[in-house]
């Protein structure tokens, strides 16, 4: 009886240790552009996403949200054509700022935004 | 939250001491029935209390006992068949004499040959079960640092990589249960063989010193052998569970197995299961070092006996690695899955001439993924490496009764092969460009090796000589480097080669008299070179910051080496051995900057190229020294003291060779009280500072140090045994030579500061 006492708590070590990966709640935020822009960024799955957006205002909010595993590169990525427009990129993981840019006025460079997440 | 755990663990060995008795103290002499030898390391087991003794070199017990009347006590050896005695039938002898039968089936070449075999005339050094499960490491190599001449290279949390004498990485023969060869993936050496293989499992460890075993494969500077748990026929069914826990402050973290083993006298089983997660350590000055590792396996192995003398065991061992820190290189070990299946057979018992056959079938598959997402660099660039490495091989040998002496005759093929890319997603830039390159390229080496191996004892000299040929090859896809552009920094389409290696050694020991012994041996070992100093493309790889080029021209290099050795071994003294080698090594693969003109480096930081050639010769030389007090006392005093040297008389007139330790010795103490129920030890161990250190490597020199470590071994019960310790109780800031300095710094990499841990291993 000892014995299979003994073995079931190995079995329990052995099945509480194969957990999945620990996963984060990851958030892309794009804001402060007053007409269109082209964002490429990374969906849970790692493919590549792009999309043209067209804001109201610079109030403006796009957002993507998806449940990242730890060591995934997060990847937001855009530019405009309107001089007289901005872009503000927001990674958040777990509801904190990851990282972020803004650009103003730029309408040759990518404003880029990237990184991995983290181990913990 | 320390202290607690701190007085927990004290609380509980406090409280456990209280109820012990006055013993009676039996002492006797075991000796092998036929031969009338004394049989060492026999482990004798009081049934009453589960509690035990081991025997000395001379064959020689004490054991401490409370109830002579009920008392029965067990004799068990490996090599010799388990003898179970009352002790009331030897009660009224001085000093009782137990002879136990040899015992032929079921043995493995490092131990069929029992005390003959252990007599070589070079240096071996034995690691046991009760060195490994005392030793609270989780680090084979950490494990390996404690024996003289012996060192690691630390990069990491864990695969220290064992340096033998001045010797490393494909110069020594790392081997599972005396023949399973494991190919790491990693170019930087991340997983090494014995980082495959979880130290738990282990039921020993034998090192042999210098290219003298031959008829273990080629070898070049010596044969790790790491032994896992051996399958046990009973007479009657039986099944055994037990379960080791553990923890310790400082690295914080924890241990855990599982083990189930029994089966009768035909059939034989173990299946076991390791679970370990362990966090940053802080060293002795306050840093915190990255350390945090994950890591898990299982095993299993069946043996059948089909009919008398004949064992045939199939093993399978699956362990996975996950999240495994190393500030020391530019990337950490993402993941690691590693298979490794073992199929032998031992035949005995077939005529007179025939002593045993063996044969052995394996494969090894280890799947490595490694990143920089932990690395600062991962903020423009995330690399990922993926390799898998292979190791397929077979061993044959027969050892027969020939010419008054005893033949070993066989050969062996190993297969290795290793693929793998290095994927870079430049992730700064628009559209995530995605660049992929080589590591390896479909990297072959094969190698097919015949031996014979003579040992002979007359009067009072044995001898023994050994010869071997190897056919070696090696080939690849072309090793090729380009620049994101397309252009070729590098191509080499010139990548096979073979070669034909010859390897002799021959030994003697002189048993002067009962209590002295001279021992010599001389020998000449030939390795080709391995993936690395043959395929590598332009990786850091080495001590020094540079890209490192194969060469799949290199020439195989060789050891010429001579040892001598003297060893006292007395009742009242105890036992000293002092052994001196000196190496001549030609060929010696080396490295040699290239001009840029010719290849430029790849990895940012680098000084320049450096490519593996050979060079014509370089020493090595060194002694070690061994004391250790007789068995029969209850305290007990071991001392051992090393020192290697070497030299490459081509570069700046006469550099010392790269990586090699300092003189370094230890000073163990131990006392065991109630027979040998509750034993603290106390660990002294001084390395002196290392200030012969290559220019041609831009090696650093290292600083001496002493660190002192307290470990209590007590036996609860027959159930239930406790190891509990402190290591580097003054908390000393240390690093070992050989530590790899913190990538892109010049900051050695720490060793761990005081740490206090408690380990129980349970048995039903």
């Amino acid at each position: 009886m000892k014995k299979l006492i003994l073995f079931a708590i190995g079995i329990i070590f052995f099945t509480t240790a194969c957990q999945q990966e620990n996963q984060v709640k990851a958030k892309y935020i794009v804001t402060d552009a007053v007409s269109a822009y082209n964002l490429q960024y990374l969906d849970s799955s790692g493919e590549l996403i792009n999309e043209t957006v067209y804001p109201e205002s610079a109030q403006d909010q796009w957002s993507f949200n998806y449940m990242a595993n730890e060591g995934d590169i997060v990847y937001v990525s855009g530019n405009y054509k309107d001089i007289n427009s901005a872009l503000k990129i927001m990674i958040l993981l777990d509801g904190k700022v990851y990282k972020q840019a803004s650009n103003e006025g730029d309408t040759l460079k990518y404003l880029t935004v990237s990184g991995t997440v983290p181990y913990k | 939250m320390k202290r607690l755990r701190i007085l927990i663990m004290f609380v509980l060995l406090f409280v456990t001491v209280v109820s012990l008795a006055q013993p009676i103290v039996v002492k006797g002499t075991i000796l092998d029935a036929k031969s009338h030898e004394p049989i060492v390391e026999v482990e004798i087991i009081n049934l009453f209390t589960s509690r035990g003794s081991t025997s000395d070199k001379a064959g020689k017990f004490s054991i401490s006992l409370t109830d002579t009347n009920k008392t029965k006590l067990s004799f068990h050896h490996l090599a010799y068949e388990t003898k179970t005695i009352q002790v009331n039938s030897f009660l009224n002898q001085e000093t009782a004499i137990i002879l136990l039968d040899p015992k032929t089936e079921n043995l493995d070449e490092f131990s069929i040959i029992g005390q003959f075999e252990n007599d070589k005339p070079y240096r071996i050094e034995y690691l046991n079960q009760k060195n490994i499960a005392e030793a609270h490491s989780n680090d084979i190599g950490a494990l390996l640092r404690k024996e003289p001449n012996i060192s690691g290279i630390k990069k990491g949390a864990l695969g220290i990589d064992p340096v033998v004498r001045g010797l490393k990485y494909s110069q020594l023969n790392v081997q599972l249960n005396s023949g399973v060869k494991i190919e790491g993936g990693c170019p930087n050496r991340m997983d090494p063989a014995i980082a495959h293989v979880d130290l738990n499992d282990l039921q020993g460890i034998t090192i042999l010193k210098g290219p003298f075993g031959l008829k273990y494969g080629p070898n070049f500077g010596g044969v790790l052998n790491l032994r896992t748990q051996r399958l046990t026929f009973y007479q009657t069914y039986e099944t055994h569970v037990s379960a080791l826990m553990g923890a310790q402050t400082n690295q914080e973290g924890y241990k855990t197995k599982v083990r189930v083993n029994g089966g009768g006298g035909k059939l034989a089983y173990d299946f076991s299961g390791n679970w370990k997660k362990y966090g940053d350590y802080t060293a002795g000055n306050g840093e915190t070092v990255q350390s945090s590792f994950q890591q898990y396996n299982l095993t299993g192995k069946i043996g059948f006996k089909p009919a008398d003398g004949h064992t045939i065991e199939f093993g399978i061992d699956r362990s996975w690695g996950r999240n495994i820190d190393f500030p020391a290189l530019p990337m950490d070990e993402r993941s690691d899955d590693t298979y490794i299946y073992d199929l032998d057979y031992l035949g005995t018992q077939i005529g007179k001439t025939i002593n045993f056959i063996r044969a052995k079938v394996y494969r090894s598959d280890v799947h490595h993924i490694m990143d920089n997402k932990n690395r600062p660099f991962s903020d423009t660039v995330v690399s990922i490496s993926d390799i898998r490495a292979s190791n397929t091989g077979a061993r044959f040998g027969i050892n027969m009764n020939l010419w008054k002496g005893r033949l070993e005759v066989g050969g062996e093929y190993e297969r290795i092969t290793k693929d793998g890319e290095r994927t870079k997603t430049l992730i700064m830039q628009p559209g995530l460009p995605v660049k992929v390159e080589d590591l390896w390229n479909n990297a072959l080496i094969q190698n097919g090796g015949i031996f014979a191996e003579f040992q002979k004892q007359s009067h009072n000299i044995e001898w023994i000589a050994a010869v071997r040929m190897d056919l070696n090859s090696a080939t690849s896809n072309p090793l090729l480097r380009e620049k994101p552009n397309g252009d070729n920094v590098y191509q080499n389409e010139n990548t096979s080669s073979q070669f034909t290696n010859f390897s002799a050694s021959a030994g003697l020991t002189w048993h002067i008299n009962a209590s002295n012994e001279l021992l010599f041996s001389m020998g000449s070992g030939t390795r080709s070179p391995d993936m690395v100093e043959r395929f590598i493309i332009l990786l850091p790889i080495g001590y020094d910051p540079y890209d490192y080029l194969g060469n799949p021209l290199l020439k195989p290099e060789n050891n010429n080496e001579i040892d001598l050795g003297y060893r006292l071994t007395k009742n009242k003294v105890g036992q000293i051995y002092l052994s001196g080698f000196f190496s001549l090594l030609t060929n010696y693969i080396y490295s040699k900057e290239l001009p840029p003109s010719v290849v430029k480096p790849q990895t940012p930081g680098v000084l320049g190229v450096k490519q593996f050639i050979n060079i014509d010769y370089a020493y090595l030389t060194g002694f070690e020294l061994t004391y250790s007090t007789p068995q029969k006392y209850d305290w007990k005093l071991h001392f051992n003291a090393a020192y290697t040297f070497g030299i490459n008389p081509t570069v700046n007139g006469n550099d010392p060779l790269a990586e090699i330790p300092p003189f370094e010795s230890n000073l163990n103490f131990s006392y065991s009280f109630f027979g040998n129920q509750l034993v603290p030890e106390l660990s002294l161990r001084m390395v002196a500072v290392q200030n012969r250190v290559s220019i041609d490597y831009n090696e650093s020199p290292s600083q001496a140090f002493t660190t002192l470590d307290f470990k209590l071994r007590y036996q609860f019960s027959k159930n239930l045994n406790v190891f509990a310790g402190v290591s580097n109780i003054f908390n000393t800031a240390y690093y070992e030579h050989l530590n790899r300095n913190i990538i892109g710094s010049t900051l050695p990499l720490y060793e761990v500061g005081r740490v206090f841990y408690l380990d129980l291993i349970i048995k039903l």
